[in-house]
């Protein structure tokens, strides 16, 4: 294979190169050249020339000769809308179109009666239902007359919405779908549930009259048991965390009023973290003094105490 | 270790040198990379580097006829060939030592 013909095929396998003509510029120079050094021909020294295109190739357009080329998102476009697949696909949307305008008019009633109301998926009143429907045919009318500016806008404002809304919905049922149902229900309030007063925190204790801590409570429906501290001037302490409001003993700290030097109002907590150790002072037997009455901790008290 | 795999990344800066010694025709680059050692250069890859070390603006290129052979393009080093082979050493003066450094704690 003389020079030139190698350089020819090295030529024809770079013919799609985008540089190929200032790539290959002083190509033939160049193998004539390494001829003129050796007797060995061109393709034995350097290998086939396709392979020697690509070893080009490769140096040229970048150092480990795997670079990719720049996506180019018009050229993919139109590649993509070439395709048959996606001719077929575009011609559906026609078609498709009457479909979004009913489903568009279900879901912008949906969004209107759950903005009025309640947050709700499907019409569950009288009046509701006419709304839909009402709803439906203004969207199919509008999507169908596509006469003028302002139809056009309006019709595009609401499929917009429409496509919003039907998004946002998705998204509600499948998170109402994934969640247990507990979670949207009301805690319960014990208030009072004994003879001895509000109750504001549980201290349980087992048999042997250890404190317990930790101890999360439920109701006969599996509903978190809460007391009612906040009436009787607690808050929880905050210091561990986002507390757990069914979670007992409850690291309770007396909220009050206070006045400190620089005159802003109150400062609640400065006493010890309540979170660390559930009972800082010997815990009374059940049996005995149980648990801190309320009349106990509302003793006047100088300071924040913690409970 | 394919010792091509590594000539890929420093290419360049291997070219760069040569050139820094003395402007050099395409085929010459390659024989005075093979000389100092690289014996695995590819002839297109060297090819293939100075055409686009040149595009990229790190080359000066002039013709020099030449009495029994082809015409030669003679490539050279500029300012910014200078400076990227300038940084690229460092990069790379760097890069060996830090290899070097950790072989050698592996023997320790």
């Amino acid at each position: 294979m003389t020079p030139e013909q190698y350089a020819q095929a090295v030529r024809e396998t770079l013919a799609g190169h985008p540089n190929s003509e200032e790539l290959l510029e002083d190509l033939d120079d160049h193998l004539a050249e390494v001829a003129s050094e050796s007797e060995v021909p061109l393709e034995v020294r350097l290998g086939p020339p396709e392979a020697y295109a690509a070893e080009l190739a490769a140096a040229y357009g970048g150092r480990t000769g795997e670079r990719r080329r720049r996506f180019d998102l018009r050229a993919t476009g139109a590649s993509l809308a070439g395709h048959p697949a996606v001719a077929r696909l575009t011609g559906l949307f026609p078609e498709l179109r009457p479909g979004w305008w009913v489903l568009r008019g279900y879901v912008l009633a949906m969004l209107l009666i759950s903005v009025a109301d309640r947050p709700q998926l499907v019409p569950d009143a009288l009046g509701e239902f006419a709304l839909v429907a009402f709803a439906i045919w203004l969207s199919y009318t509008l999507g169908r007359a596509r006469r003028g500016r302002w139809v056009t806008i309006a019709s595009a404002l609401a499929s917009g919405i429409g496509v919003l809304a039907l998004l946002a919905g998705f998204a509600a049922a499948e998170e109402r779908s994934f969640e247990p149902a507990i979670a949207y229900q009301e805690p319960v309030m014990m208030n009072p549930v004994s003879t001895l007063g509000d109750v504001i925190n549980i201290r349980p204790y087992s048999k042997d009259g250890t404190p317990l801590s930790d101890v999360y409570l439920y109701d006969q429906d599996g509903r978190p048991v809460t007391t009612s501290f906040e009436d009787s001037g607690y808050v929880v302490d905050r210091g561990c965390g986002e507390p757990v409001l069914n979670r007992y003993p409850l690291p309770l700290v007396q909220y009050e009023e206070t006045v400190d030097d620089t005159g802003t109002a109150f400062a609640p907590t400065k006493a010890p973290s309540a979170c660390a150790a559930p009972s800082a002072s010997p815990g009374p037997l059940p049996s005995a003094t149980a648990a801190p009455l309320p009349s106990a901790t509302r003793s006047p008290s100088p300071t924040k105490r913690s409970e | 270790m394919d010792s091509s795999q590594l000539l890929k990344g420093v290419l360049d800066l291997a070219v760069l040198a040569v050139l820094d010694e003395r402007d050099s025709y395409g085929y010459d680059v390659v024989r005075r990379l093979r000389e100092a050692g690289l014996e695995d250069v590819g002839d297109a890859s060297v090819y293939g580097t100075l055409r686009r070390l040149f595009k990229s603006g790190a080359l000066t290129s002039y013709v020099v006829a030449s009495d029994e052979g082809p015409h030669r393009k003679y490539y050279g080093l500029n300012d910014v060939g200078r400076a990227q082979l300038a940084a690229s050493a460092t990069t790379w003066t760097s890069f060996a030592a830090t290899m070097a450094d950790l072989l050698k704690e592996r023997h320790h």
